[in-house]
């Protein structure tokens, strides 16, 4: 036992700071007195502490989730970049069972934390899309899987560099994301070709759109359609925060300035 | 209960001790009867009106529903439980079993104001519910959190209205209440109306511009001195777009300077 107990002492040794990932108020008691700072990161302040980081989606997996703490730690100037922080955290459906040691210069940031919190778009209504879009690609239509591509977003420069391909569902109505008829609704037009247009305060603008930007230096991952090009072009030449369901693989995918930041797995959620 | 002259001293003047008891209890025995009847016929009546069907759906049916009866059933029940008391009272007086002074007297007389009071506020319940229903289902296609003030602002009305009746029937004094409401809501109207008086004039400019949409997001317009493209348009302000700057306008300066469409 004493070898693993030297282990589990090097990896939390000099820690500036601790991140407790979504703890009880038992465990969160526990490092009342602690001398590093203790940062909580979760959907919800539960605890009340001081330093807190939240959560926008449940990330399942690991690494997503430590890295959109520390993003948003950094980001807050909670710890400083080079400072090694130790996270505890729940895995494989435990809580409080891993603990890693990470120095935050250690990974390039992806700018998952910038998606949600310093979009042009509001926080709630780019995880408002996220959820319909996960939620599509867990049931895809009738069964059957189906893409999708919203553009979340200085919705008036984003009509402007497109093009309708047919009327527009929307027109003069007055649906938000995050109303309850609207995942059903979506579903429905999801079948549609083109992209959907949502403004920064959530309202759905457009759906049938085909997008014109212009694609030179777009750097997408290989191997991706069309759709994901045209979102992630639409990305550089606005303002916009592009998430796309691929088709063919089932991943929910987010695009911002032009550059995939964010790729999940709806199965996952 | 006022009879005109004293019915019950009349009866006992009639017959002797034997034969007023007798006839209390027929008395007694006809209230039965007539309160059964004015159960099923009430009954009857409000189903004939379709009462049943209007009031589904409300919260009062909904609460009746949990507690096991409906409205219909709790209207009918209260007409014949006003009638049996009115028949106890009526016999208990011929009867003489308890003095003509004695509370239960005045208890008589103030039993129909009760039950209209009872009435008035089941009436006024269901209407304001109704009412509101009515209403949200008329500012349906208007999607927007702050319309969803007024269904809520009619229910209410209902509601205090209904309360007003209720309490001036059971002659309490509403007067009061009245001039103190006044005040109150000429307090708030005015002082509301004073501060509130630009944010209320862009939201009914605001309402619509939502619901004849004359311009949409995307389009580029002229709003007074400002040009750009819209962005966002809510209830209050509509976003407009250029150049790196967003000018945030007051939807009544937008109906005050007019809207010019940028179309080429």
């Amino acid at each position: 036992m004493n070898e693993l107990r030297d282990l589990l002492d090097g990896v939390v040794a000099d820690a500036n700071a601790v991140f407790l990932f979504s703890p009880s108020s038992a465990e969160f008691e526990r490092f009342a007195d602690a001398e590093e700072p203790v940062v909580v990161v979760g959907p919800e302040n539960a605890v009340e502490a001081e330093s807190f980081v939240e959560l926008p989606i449940d990330f399942t997996d690991l690494e997503g989730r430590i890295r959109f703490g520390i993003e948003g730690a950094l980001d807050k100037e909670l710890v400083e970049e080079g400072d090694e922080v130790v996270c505890v955290s729940g895995f494989m459906g435990g809580t409080a069972n891993t603990v890693a040691r990470i120095e935050t210069t250690e990974f390039t940031p992806s700018g998952v934390y910038d998606l949600f919190v310093n979009s042009r778009a509001e926080p709630g209504v780019v995880r408002d899309v996220f959820e319909v879009a996960v939620e599509l690609g867990k049931k895809g239509q009738k069964g059957k899987p189906v893409g999708a591509l919203f553009v979340v977003g200085d919705a008036g420069k984003v009509m402007n560099k497109s093009r309708p391909l047919s009327y527009n569902p929307f027109e003069k109505s007055h649906v938000h994301v995050g109303d309850p008829i609207v995942n059903v609704m979506l579903k429905e037009f999801s079948r549609l070709d083109g992209a959907f247009v949502i403004s920064d305060a959530g309202k759905i603008v457009s759906a049938y759109r085909y997008l014109e930007p212009s694609a030179e230096g777009v750097d997408i991952p290989k191997g991706l359609g069309a759709r994901h090009m045209a979102g992630g072009a639409i990305t550089r030449d606005t303002n916009a925060t592009a998430i796309v369901l691929s088709e063919s693989d089932g991943l929910v995918r987010a695009f911002k300035g032009g550059e995939l930041v964010l790729e999940i797995d709806p199965e996952e959620y | 209960m006022q009879f005109g002259f004293d019915w019950p001293n009349f009866i006992r003047t009639l017959f002797s001790p034997e034969g007023t008891f007798v006839i209390s209890l027929l008395v007694l025995g006809l209230g039965i009867l007539v309160g059964f009847l004015v159960w099923r016929a009430s009954r009857e009546f409000m189903r004939e009106l379709g009462v049943p069907e209007t009031v589904e759906g409300t919260p009062f049916e909904r609460t009746a529903r949990s507690l096991g009866t409906s409205t219909v059933g709790i209207v009918s029940n209260l007409a014949a439980l006003f009638v049996y008391i009115l028949a106890i009272t009526v016999a208990l007086n011929i009867a003489q079993l308890v003095s003509p002074e004695a509370y239960w007297t005045r208890f008589t007389a103030f039993l129909p104001n009760l039950f209209i009071a009872v009435f008035a506020l089941i009436i006024g319940l269901i209407a304001g519910d109704k009412a509101r229903l009515v209403v949200s289902e008329r500012l349906r296609s208007v999607k927007l959190p702050e319309a969803g003030v007024l269904p809520e602002l009619v229910k209410y009305s209902i509601f205090f209205l209904a309360i007003l009746v209720a309490l001036d029937q059971l002659g309490v004094e509403t007067m009061a209440l009245l001039i103190l409401l006044a005040a109150y809501s000429f307090g708030i109207v005015f002082l509301a109306g004073l501060a509130l008086k630009d944010l209320l004039a862009s939201s009914a400019a605001g309402l619509y511009l939502l619901l004849t949409e004359p311009y949409s997001i995307g389009d580029e317009v002229v709003i007074g001195d400002q040009q750009g493209i819209v962005q966002e348009v809510d209830m209050f302000v509509t976003h407009v777009e250029s150049e790196g700057k967003e000018h945030i306008i007051p939807n009544q300066q937008v109906m005050q300077s007019g809207i010019v469409r940028v179309r080429d």
